[in-house]
């Protein structure tokens, strides 16, 4: 059970970075867009 | 659905704690034929309408669909060390996803071979149609019509009834949903991304 928690929180660690790589983005796409 | 695909239950006993696989293994094939489908959609539209912006859409779907198709290859060979007892066996399985990357390979490798615009755009965009041809065939029949190690009746079984409990159910579609969220939010991005590329070169020349 102990690995299941190792791996669960790798998988967190993985979705929750890309979330927020991905709203980093989003929000420069946006700025980008009303500048040009 | 991330806490509860490792907190619950194994979703199948037999298979053990492996078959947790399955809630992210299941949507990346599925975003993999969906990310297919739309580039072959785009496609279309690119040779009604003639416009470049569609040759954008079909190529970033088709990128992603070969992200996913990717992953998938790598859960499945996780799993398959696992339970066979190695990463690779030339299941049928194994080897028809093999083969639809090599297909998905082919069509970047002619994109990158054309140096004009439109003629790139219309020839992979017929290539994209064709390659979708063969999808169904090698993600559905394949598998089903030669013997195959790869569990087959994880979601449907052979009278496509659904074989999932309430709570794998559950657990499951809010994966597929959560993948497919994350699908279309890339897609989103990569197309506005390469709009605004495309925009600063345009301004340039």
């Amino acid at each position: 059970m102990d690995g299941n928690y190792v791996a669960l929180a790798v998988t967190l660690l993985i979705w929750v970075g890309l979330f927020f790589f991905l709203m980093r983005l989003d929000k420069r796409v946006k700025e980008l867009e009303k500048r040009s | 659905m991330i806490v509860a695909s490792f907190a619950t239950p194994a979703p199948q006993k037999m298979i053990g704690e492996a078959s947790r696989i399955f809630y992210y293994h299941i949507p990346q094939a599925w975003l993999c034929v969906i990310a297919f489908a739309m580039s072959m959609i785009f496609s279309i539209q690119f040779l009604r309408r003639r416009q470049i912006a569609d040759d954008d859409r079909a190529v970033t779907a088709a990128s992603l669909g070969f992200i996913f198709c990717f992953l998938a290859t790598v859960t499945g060979a996780t799993f398959a060390k696992i339970t066979w007892g190695s990463f690779w066996n030339w299941d049928p399985r194994e080897t028809s996803i093999f083969v639809l990357l090599l297909i998905y390979a082919a069509y970047f490798a002619l994109r990158n071979a054309i140096d004009e615009e439109q003629k790139r755009a219309a020839l992979s965009a017929v290539y994209s149609i064709f390659a979708f041809v063969t999808v169904p065939f090698l993600i559905f029949v394949v598998p089903r019509i030669v013997p195959s190690l790869h569990p087959a009746d994880s979601v449907v079984d052979e009278n496509m009834r659904f074989t999932m409990g309430p709570l794998v159910g559950t657990i499951f579609g809010s994966s597929l949903a959560l993948f497919t969220g994350l699908f279309l939010w890339i897609l989103n991005l990569a197309v506005r991304i390469k709009r605004i590329e495309r925009a600063r070169l345009e301004k340039e020349f």
